[in-house]
């Protein structure tokens, strides 16, 4: 049983196909867990059309029992190298779910290769190195072939998501591409869980590196406009703002809102998804937004993702429009930079906050998504409570991978 | 002098340089000021529209949810009103319809009146363990709910005082941060409660969910009250269909009990006739002999009470007779030999033999026969002595100069025959009975004019088992209209 699980761990999947890519999903809403997961698998089966499957993407909403989905999808498509996660909501073609499970199977193309890997038990104290190890796993066996991107899924308790970031870059090479998912807390405040082959993983990272001959397209906007005058970030702990234009990073919220420490507190999970706080970057080109998680005491914001000290700042504000707009252009920058090829896959990876905003018009967002990318187009994700990926303004191929909040990431696979 | 002069000059071009500089100058710093106060009123008004976005979208986030859980409520109600059964309408809410509702926990109980405790009636979201020690919680603070349940008000994480049990101990025993709980049916029958929860920190209680709930409650109650009224109606109408078929069978064996003793009185009836028929016979006999005078003269008085005798003798026969027939129809033992009749000469022969009492009390006697309705299928002998009965009768009730009718007309495969006169007619409440056997009208006639009784019922016999019907229309003072009905041949 050790040997397995290490198997799991360390295990790397090179695999030399002579087809074309194929790709099934299977979705569905069943009540019964069972039932649901058996109709997911079977859709996903007649669509790929084989029984020889190399890869699969699994989705479910926090209710399920994790471990019957996963035993059921091993014992209906075999142990077959699996990632996945379990999320407040899920995304199908047919838009959002708050029950059900989206099983994506993938057959790969000739030369095109793959390499998974997941790194357990991360801490606030090694969060780098946990991700310096991700990325080496993940690059072993994969050093003499062209490597295009890397997909990671995390569900780690910590504010340091950059350190993690930024630890698999340190082994994959500071401007490689990677686009992944934070995972949002469940109802009851637990950690919603990842999947990685036959395992149910709390605290925890989850990776694939693809390489060959694979091209990725990657799409990510957020919808937020700056507002009001600029500010800098004076004095800075990764994640927590302490001062704002020299003065207690509260006052900012507390100068907008008019309202007292309290009384923002009351609000923080509106202002959390309606106001983050827009970082600056790339010339001032783009805004890395983000979101307050809490207010300490002392007057400083805990922010969902690190903020560099002196960074200039500023309140951002959206409308439904707006972000549904913003979701229309990553869809369009997904499609553009897929060059005219046919899309085997797009991966949805979306913000809860936009949920929020959205409310009733949360199923329009993936509607626009569908008629952007072209309804012959599959696609499935999740919900996130935050996106990594690289900005839309540099090239993604060079540019740095970025922690995104309140964005919608789309990542289309083309052959 | 010349470099003074140079000198000068290049002064002056420094002052006008340094003083064109210290205007453009000046004129940045005013444009930078500008420029400033502009962001500083920019700024001013971000704080405006973020104040103004906030509290829409505060308003919006309420619309929506109120909306989602609006829908939601419309689809539990459809699927809550479409149900008539107890456990089936708690079976309706599913862990879906509290989401959209915003809470993943709930519980409903009823009260139960005679084991005098809280029942659970569905749960959601709680482990067996834990809504055990809720149905607990209940039963040991009877009073207190019950004492909620009649208040009909609903009770929330917002709305709660900490009078009767503080919000950190309802968490606590609910395992929920935000809640409502709503009483459901203050009636007598239904009465109970619905709570509903959830665990989440961020999702706070409204306004607007506590009327949801309340929507909820008050259509559970409905359902409920539905299902009860069903139950209650089912069982009537259980009660009533077994009562009918009680009744009814009580009415069949009433009915072969009835058709028991009928053909017991027909049988008594014939019976008593044919016995009554051989001394009747004697008597007639014996009275006739005497009258001939052949055993002797006999004195006027004997010869009177003779004549009476004979007299009564041959009105006893009639009797007798009519009552065989009659007996012998109802029985089935007389068979109607039914051929082609033809009205006009039947009524023309009725005429002949009634010729001489129709002169004798004055009355025109006339026939008005439609040519489509002459023909009849019947038996020649029978309908003879239905015409004979109906003009006898007629006769026996038309004062003089009056008129006895026989009229007939076509009523699709029957002929419709009415015998009409200008008598003294029928009350309205001698109808039903007049066709009765034994039955005799109560007017000054009959009073005089002797009668067995037995005339018309015969004829309803006589014409029923034609396949016919027979009924009068009549009024006191103007007459009676006697009319049959008669197969016509094909």
């Amino acid at each position: 049983m050790f040997s397995q699980l290490s198997l799991w761990l360390t295990l790397f999947f090179k695999v030399f196909i002579i087809q074309p890519m194929r790709v099934g999903i299977g979705v569905s809403t069943e009540l019964d867990h069972l039932k649901a997961v058996k109709e997911a698998v079977e859709e996903a089966i007649i669509q790929i059309k084989t029984d020889n499957i190399d890869f699969a993407l699994l989705f479910t909403t926090e209710e399920f029992s994790h471990s019957l989905v996963l035993q059921t999808t091993a014992d209906l498509i075999g142990q077959i190298p699996l990632l996945g996660s379990s999320s407040p909501i899920i995304i199908s073609k047919n838009g959002p779910l708050k029950h059900g499970v989206v099983l994506v199977l993938f057959k790969l193309n000739e030369g095109a290769y793959f390499n998974a890997a997941c790194i357990k038990d991360i801490t606030i104290n090694n969060t780098l190195s946990s991700g310096e190890e991700l990325g080496g796993k993940l690059l072993y066996g994969c050093k003499n072939v062209h490597r295009d991107l890397g997909m990671i899924f995390s569900n780690i308790n910590t504010g340091e998501y950059s350190s993690l970031v930024t630890g698999i870059q340190e082994k994959l090479g500071r401007g490689f591409p990677l686009v992944g998912a934070s995972l949002p807390k469940r109802i009851d405040h637990a950690e919603n869980h990842l999947y990685f082959g036959p395992e149910i993983l709390n605290n925890a990272v989850c990776g694939v590196l693809w390489g060959g001959k694979l091209n990725f397209g990657l799409g990510i906007e957020h919808g937020w406009q700056p507002l009001g005058k600029p500010r800098y970030a004076t004095r800075t702990q990764v994640d927590t703002v302490n001062e704002i234009d020299g003065l207690p990073a509260v006052n900012l919220y507390k100068e907008y809102f008019g309202k007292e420490t309290l009384e923002l507190n009351r609000e923080l999970k509106r202002i959390s998804v309606f106001y983050p706080l827009g970082i600056a970057v790339s010339e001032n080109k783009e805004y890395l937004l983000r979101s307050v998680i809490s207010i300490k005491n002392d007057g400083s914001l805990l922010f969902r993702g690190e903020v560099p000290e002196g960074s200039m700042v500023r309140l951002m504000i959206s409308s439904k429009d707006s972000c549904l707009a913003a979701a229309a252009k990553a869809a369009k920058t997904a499609l553009d930079n897929a060059r005219g090829k046919k899309i085997k896959f797009a991966l949805v990876l979306n913000s809860l906050s936009r949920y929020a905003l959205l409310g009733r018009q949360a199923a329009q967002e993936i509607r626009i998504v569908r008629e952007t990318l072209g309804s012959d187009v599959p696609f499935a994700g999740i919900y996130t409570s935050a996106e990594q990926a690289p900005l839309n303004s540099a090239n993604y191929n060079l540019g740095k991978t970025y922690f995104h909040n309140n964005s919608i990431a789309i990542l289309t696979i083309t052959e | 002098m010349l470099t003074l002069l140079l000198f000068a000059l290049i002064i002056a071009a420094l002052v006008i340089a340094l003083t064109y500089k210290i205007q453009n100058e000046n004129q940045l710093r005013s444009q930078v000021s500008s420029l400033k106060k502009s962001l500083s009123d920019m700024d001013e008004q971000a704080k405006l529209i973020v104040r103004t976005d906030i509290e829409l979208n505060k308003i919006e986030e309420e619309l929506d949810k109120k909306i989602s859980g609006l829908y939601a409520l419309q689809s539990l109600s459809r699927m809550i009103s479409m149900t008539l059964e107890e456990d089936q309408i708690f079976r309706r809410i599913q862990p879906e319809h509290l989401k959209e509702l915003g809470f993943e926990k709930a519980f409903g109980f009823l009260w139960d009146d005679k084991g005098k405790r809280f029942v659970l009636r569905f749960s959601i979201g709680y482990p067996g363990e834990a809504i055990k020690s809720i149905e607990s919680f209940f039963n040991e603070n009877k009073e207190r709910c019950m004492n909620f349940i009649t208040s009909d008000k609903t009770l929330s994480s917002i709305s709660a005082s900490n009078n009767l049990i503080t919000l950190q101990q309802l968490n606590e025993i609910f395992k929920i941060n935000s809640f409502i709980i709503c009483p459901l049916a203050p009636q007598q029958n239904n009465r109970g409660l619905i709570f509903v929860g959830t665990q989440n920190l961020e999702t706070t209680v409204t306004e607007g969910d506590e009327e949801l709930i309340k929507i909820l409650s008050t259509q559970l109650a409905q359902a409920l009250e539905n299902a009860r009224l069903f139950e209650k109606t089912w069982n009537a109408q259980q009660e009533l269909e077994k009562k009918v078929t009680e009744r009814t069978r009580e009415l069949t064996l009433a009915l072969e009990e009835v058709k028991k003793i009928s053909d017991n009185k027909t049988n008594f009836v014939s019976s008593v006739s044919h016995e009554l028929r051989t001394p009747l016979t004697s008597i007639k006999g014996y009275a006739a002999i005497l009258l001939t005078g052949k055993l002797g003269d006999l004195p006027p008085e004997v010869r009177q009470r003779l004549e009476k005798i004979n007299r009564h003798s041959d009105e006893l026969v009639h009797m007798v007779n009519e009552l065989l027939d009659i007996s012998r129809i109802e029985s089935g033992r007389v068979t109607m030999r039914t051929e082609v009749c033809d009205l006009k000469e039947i009524t023309a022969k009725v005429e002949d033999l009634l010729s001489g009492q129709l002169k004798e009390r004055k009355l025109s006697f006339i026939v008005e026969i439609d040519p489509e309705a002459n023909a009849v299928l019947a038996d020649r002998t029978q309908l003879e002595r239905v015409f004979i009965n109906l003009v006898g009768n007629a006769m026996k009730f038309t004062p003089p100069d009056g008129s006895i009718t026989i009229k007939s007309h076509k009523m699709d495969k029957m002929a419709g025959i009415s015998v009409v006169d200008t008598g003294c007619g029928i009350a309205e409440e001698a109808h039903d009975s007049i066709f009765d056997e034994f039955y005799r009208v109560d007017n000054t006639i009959n009073q005089e004019v002797k009668g067995t009784g037995l005339g018309l019922a015969l004829v309803k016999h006589i014409v029923e088992a034609h396949g016919g019907k027979i009924w009068v229309e009549s009024s006191p003072g103007s007459g009676a209209n006697f009319s049959f009905t008669l197969p016509i041949p094909a």
